[in-house]
């Protein structure tokens, strides 16, 4: 049985599947008899002995490379032997006959409500850990085996409804052959962390839970979108030999990381790098590139369970500040909303999360969260050349409330003679449309900016990119995007201040070409487009990249420019 | 029973390693042990780290730590002690 979808990462594998879902339980209201009380206390007691060793061998195995992560399970084991709770717990099922899953269910729930009425937003985000816990309990105690992309027993092809930003951080990419998932597009989270893992996907399959059994064997093809169902050997014999040259290919590829981006006439191209957190990974591009266009500090949120202190924040950012030297390291303020959720957060339900309080947004909101950020940004200040850009910025009054703030948090710093750097630039995100057309004005106030081409296309066409109802209204290629780039590039040129593309445009060999043509002279990608679009800069030349960008915004259609551009490039991508 | 009042002056509070901490200290002890906010009514158990952490309680805060034992002097002054040396964040 062969089934469709969009690959969004390329690469072949073959491997068993590992259907993965978050265990949701159910547990009911249940008494137990008098007498059988003696025997459900024993029954907690032996409970919380599985839950601690489960989280004593997930600490076992993240203590030497992920000391942070190997923390937050240290902390659960304090929760599970909370002298409160469990005397709590033990009462329920001596004095008022509960069984052990209510009780553990009644008492887990009512300090989460305790606690989520804290004032104090770092004791909020605690409820996250009491919640983890309480799963991993009634987990334990339905006998069901834990499912983790974490902590993954063999290699295994994962298939998901749709990965959550805070499964996709985690996952152990050495484990992990191929993600099949039934939603997301290119631009999805699943996606950006699949190609930066180099690990091949097809998103969007519809109902394919249902369809696949853990333990089979499958073939995916992630570079025409096919995963075939129980096939034959022929046929994963064929496919282990695509699967060698795909490897092959990429191999070849892969020479061009370390060549100069110089285009064929001369003009040297800045090629940057996406990342989301600096672990030796991450970082090791740093060899092939010239800096961090876009360092996205969300996902060190998304990974924390309560918010990252500004100490926490700090080393991070100035262990990348020290890794890039004087290469510039933007570093993206908190990113969250819209398809990013965060536990520790506790964010209001929204019905139109794209559009609604997200990123700089939901910062004026939550100022602190906010300061703490800025603080530990300005302090890594001094270890390199530190860039700090805001995202989602959509008027002149949310650049200017941004810089009162960043003001304030420059003053606190200067009071408590805590070393900083007062000259950090401060740059914006292009992504909403209602700046992009102003960006002569945004100009004059910011140091930089980047385009920000994922956002800008989805609120450019009215498109909700995670919905598969309407993706093929989600056009990259459609002439306005070009329009409209071209047109803020030039603003922020004729003001001298430096404007790049961070978005996946910037990663992709065929419209690369196009921005190239436009006057972009700065691209940042994940690190699995770093030769591609080298590969493309060397084979190009300026005037050929400019008649591309003057022919495309005379295109009527999307389809017309993407088959313009690739018969144009064929021979360069 | 035996009580005091100290103030919070370790930048975290009583929030994340030194709520650990403090409740590692207390539970050495063999008196119930009970610490309050001083702006606030409610005592809570202080060898509960969950119900230690409800009090959220921050740098600035004064505390009032009471307890009733035979250990009762000794666990209430140590964990004073514990508070005044800020954890050694500083």
């Amino acid at each position: 049985m062969e089934y469709k979808g969009n690959p969004v990462s390329h690469g072949i594998a073959i491997g068993e599947v590992y259907r993965y879902a978050p265990f949701v339980p159910e547990i009911e209201e249940k008494t137990i008899l008098p007498e059988a009380k003696e025997i459900a206390v024993e029954q907690y007691l032996n409970l919380r002995e599985k839950a601690k060793a489960e989280l004593t061998a997930i600490q076992e195995k993240l203590k030497t490379n992920d000391p942070d992560k190997a923390k937050i399970f240290a902390a659960h084991v304090e929760i599970l032997f909370d002298t409160a709770m469990n005397g709590e717990i033990q009462d329920y099922i001596s004095y008022d006959n509960m069984s052990p899953e209510w009780a553990i269910k009644k008492t887990y729930d009512k300090y989460i409500r305790l606690l989520s009425k804290s004032k104090d937003a770092q004791i909020r985000e605690r409820t996250a850990d009491l919640k983890d816990l309480r799963i991993r309990l009634h987990r334990i105690w339905l006998g069901v085996p834990k499912k983790n992309l974490s902590i993954l027993e063999k290699p295994v092809v994962v298939a998901a409804h749709d990965l959550l930003p805070s499964d996709t951080a985690t996952l152990d990419r050495t484990k992990v052959l191929a993600i099949i998932t039934e939603i997301g597009g290119s631009t999805s989270h699943s996606a950006i962390i699949a190609r930066s893992y180099e690990i091949p996907a097809i998103l969007g399959i519809p109902d394919i839970m249902n369809q696949l059994k853990d333990g089979e064997t499958v073939i995916v093809d992630a570079v025409e979108g096919s995963l075939f169902t129980q096939p034959d050997e022929a046929q994963q014999n064929l496919y282990a030999e695509k699967r060698k040259d795909h490897l092959a290919y990429s191999a070849e590829l892969k020479k061009y990381l370390h060549v100069q981006p110089v285009t064929k006439d001369g003009t040297r191209i800045e090629v940057h790098l996406n990342i989301g957190s600096v672990t030796p990974e991450e970082l090791a591009g740093s060899q092939y590139t010239d800096g961090v266009g876009l360092f996205r500090t969300e996902f060190m949120y998304m990974l924390s369970a309560g918010l990252p202190s500004e100490d926490e924040q700090f080393k991070q950012y100035r262990k990348a500040a020290l890794e890039f030297g004087e290469r510039p390291l933007i570093l993206r303020t908190l990113d969250i909303g819209g398809d990013k959720q965060l536990e520790s957060m506790e964010l209001p339900r929204e019905d139109n999360p794209f559009l609604g309080l997200r990123a700089l947004r939901l910062c004026f909101e939550r100022l602190s969260v906010f300061k703490t950020q800025l603080r530990a940004a300005f302090r890594a200040g001094c270890y390199g050349n530190v860039w700090i850009m805001l995202p989602m910025v959509g008027s002149m009054d949310d650049i200017r409330t941004a810089k009162q703030i960043i003001g304030e948090v420059k003053e606190e710093l200067e009071k408590e003679g805590v070393q900083y750097n007062p000259d950090v630039k401060i740059g914006i995100m292009i992504e909403i449309p209602a700046i992009a057309l102003i960006a002569d004005m945004a100009a004059k106030e910011v140091d930089f900016a980047s385009l920000g081409t994922n956002d800008l296309c989805q609120y450019l066409t009215a498109v909700d990119r995670l919905n598969p109802h309407v993706s093929q209204y989600y056009q990259t290629y459609h002439p306005s995007m070009f329009r409209l780039i071209g047109q803020t590039a030039a603003a922020f040129h004729a003001a001298g201040k430096p404007i790049g593309v961070c978005g996946e445009m910037g990663g992709d060999p065929l419209t690369a070409a196009v921005l190239i043509g436009l006057g972009i002279r700065k691209l940042s990608m994940g690190i699995a487009s770093v030769a591609g679009i080298k590969k493309l800069i060397t084979g190009l030349t300026i005037p050929k990249a400019e008649e591309l960008a003057e022919k495309v915004v005379t295109l009527s259609t999307a389809d017309e420019v993407e088959a313009y551009v690739k018969r144009e490039l064929e021979s360069l991508v | 029973m035996y009580k005091r009042t100290v103030l919070i002056q370790n930048r975290t509070g009583l929030h994340a390693r030194p709520a650990t901490e403090f409740i590692n200290c207390a539970s050495k002890f063999n008196s119930k042990i009970t610490i309050r906010s001083l702006s606030e009514e409610d005592e809570v158990d202080a060898k509960s780290i969950m119900l230690l952490l409800s009090l959220a309680i921050g740098q600035g805060d004064e505390v009032e730590i009471s307890a009733r034992g035979d250990d009762e002097t000794e666990a209430v002054d140590a964990l004073v002690a514990l508070i005044e040396s800020k954890f050694d964040e500083d």
